[in-house]
């Protein structure tokens, strides 16, 4: 049930972004449904495994491929359905509670936080890596035969 | 003479046309292969353009294209871009269309201004739904209704600020950083009158709009696309905007914790 909740309330959220980046209007529910299975993703890996880096990994990993499928699908820029979709996964809750640390001069809890910030936004880059660069390989491949 | 002048010009409105183009793509949020690929597209589609190339970089065009023996170089400077994704579809379908099809340089040309003017949604729309995506987002990380609605009154605040102080042009580290200071000053404050809850989940929420996520994702893939410089530029955007973020977070944090 609660997965159900999250996926709904990660749809509207997604949306709510898409808009913010004036999307064409045809793609705004599309561009939801990515961000929505891209943080389910994110939620049910960061219970199962209990860290937010691998979740945040796998589901930008969603995100970019499902964003590369419907832009080949729909004839439309990739970014049009990736950036909506990412934008969820983006550590400002980890980038808020650094600050906070460093503010009440906890820097041991900093350098926990900051870290981990660090590494969830170098999980983003990697998903998005693979994502793009297997959707490169392959456009590349067909582009042989 | 007066059909190779007439030619010659032709040539040179391709150009301009093109550059038009790839300067909406650019200023809209575009990554930078699709730019390039778009302006060579252009080029070498029309009459006997044999040779056509193009270096874009976040901050500038250069094209060059070879008539008839002869070099034409362009060059634009494009600055403060905005992120308007619909813009980014409509240049790529009409380049398709263009390339295809025998359009006149000069139709064109007025059909990519007309594409420029172009309001995909009204900025008010924008900004309410910029502030619904940071308030469900709060729900997302477990806030309550009351944290709801404050998220979405705090977004709303920051937003049409931040739309305002656009006007006087001042540098994204700036809007950030005031962006993010309004967000967590009113999120104390929301929490010390009893309307919110939990203040840290509010702030999350607020600043959720202020992210860059778009400089992120093209830094990312320009850099895979082996566009280093672009890469490199975006992704020292994207570090200072979460910067200026983090600081005018830290900025509040340090006077309420103090007093």
């Amino acid at each position: 049930m609660s997965i159900l909740i999250q996926l709904l309330l990660a749809f509207l959220s997604t949306i709510g972004f898409a808009i913010l980046f004036s999307i064409p209007k045809k793609s705004i529910c599309k561009s939801g449904i990515v961000g929505a299975l891209g943080w389910i993703t994110f939620y049910i890996i960061s219970i199962h495994l209990n860290s937010y880096t691998s979740a945040t990994f796998f589901a930008a990993i969603v995100v970019g491929i499902l964003g590369e499928l419907m832009a080949r699908y729909y004839k439309k820029p990739a970014t049009v359905y990736i950036i909506p979709g990412i934008v969820p996964l983006v550590p400002g809750a980890g980038m808020y509670y650094t600050m906070l640390a460093l503010v009440s001069k906890d820097f041991y809890t900093a350098i926990n936080k900051g870290t981990e910030t660090f590494f969830i936004a170098a999980a983003i880059s990697l998903g998005i890596i693979i994502s793009t660069s297997l959707s490169r390989s392959i456009k590349r491949m067909k582009h042989k035969n | 003479m007066d059909k190779s002048d007439n030619k010659r010009k032709e040539a040179k409105n391709l150009l301009l046309l093109s550059t038009l183009a790839g300067k909406i793509m650019l200023k809209n949020g575009a990554e930078t292969y699709r730019v390039e690929d778009t302006i060579e597209r252009i080029c070498k589609s029309r009459m006997n353009i044999k040779y056509a190339d193009a270096f874009v970089t976040p901050t500038g065009i250069f094209v060059s294209l070879e008539y008839d023996g002869e070099m034409m170089t362009y060059l634009i400077r494009v600055k403060n871009i905005k992120i308007d994704l619909n813009k980014i579809d409509l240049v790529n379908q009409f380049s398709r269309e263009f390339v295809n099809s025998n359009m006149p340089t000069d139709e064109g040309i007025a059909k990519l201004k007309e594409i420029n003017k172009i309001k995909n949604y009204s900025p008010r729309l924008k900004i309410l739904f910029g502030s619904m995506a940071c308030a469900f987002f709060s729900l997302l990380f477990g806030g309550t209704f009351l944290d709801f609605l404050s998220t979405y009154m705090i977004s709303l605040i920051v937003l049409i600020t931040i739309n305002k102080i656009d006007r006087f042009k001042m540098t994204f580290f700036v809007n950030n950083f005031i962006g993010a200071t309004i967000a967590s000053f009113l999120s104390v404050i929301s929490t010390k009158i009893g309307f919110g809850q939990n203040m840290d989940i509010i702030i999350i929420g607020s600043i959720m709009s202020l992210v860059p996520g778009v400089a992120i994702t093209n830094a990312l893939r320009d850099t895979i696309s082996g566009d280093f410089i672009s890469g490199l530029s975006r992704g020292m955007e994207a570090i200072f905007s979460a910067l200026a973020i983090a600081f005018g977070v830290g900025f509040v944090l340090n006077i309420y914790l103090r007093g």
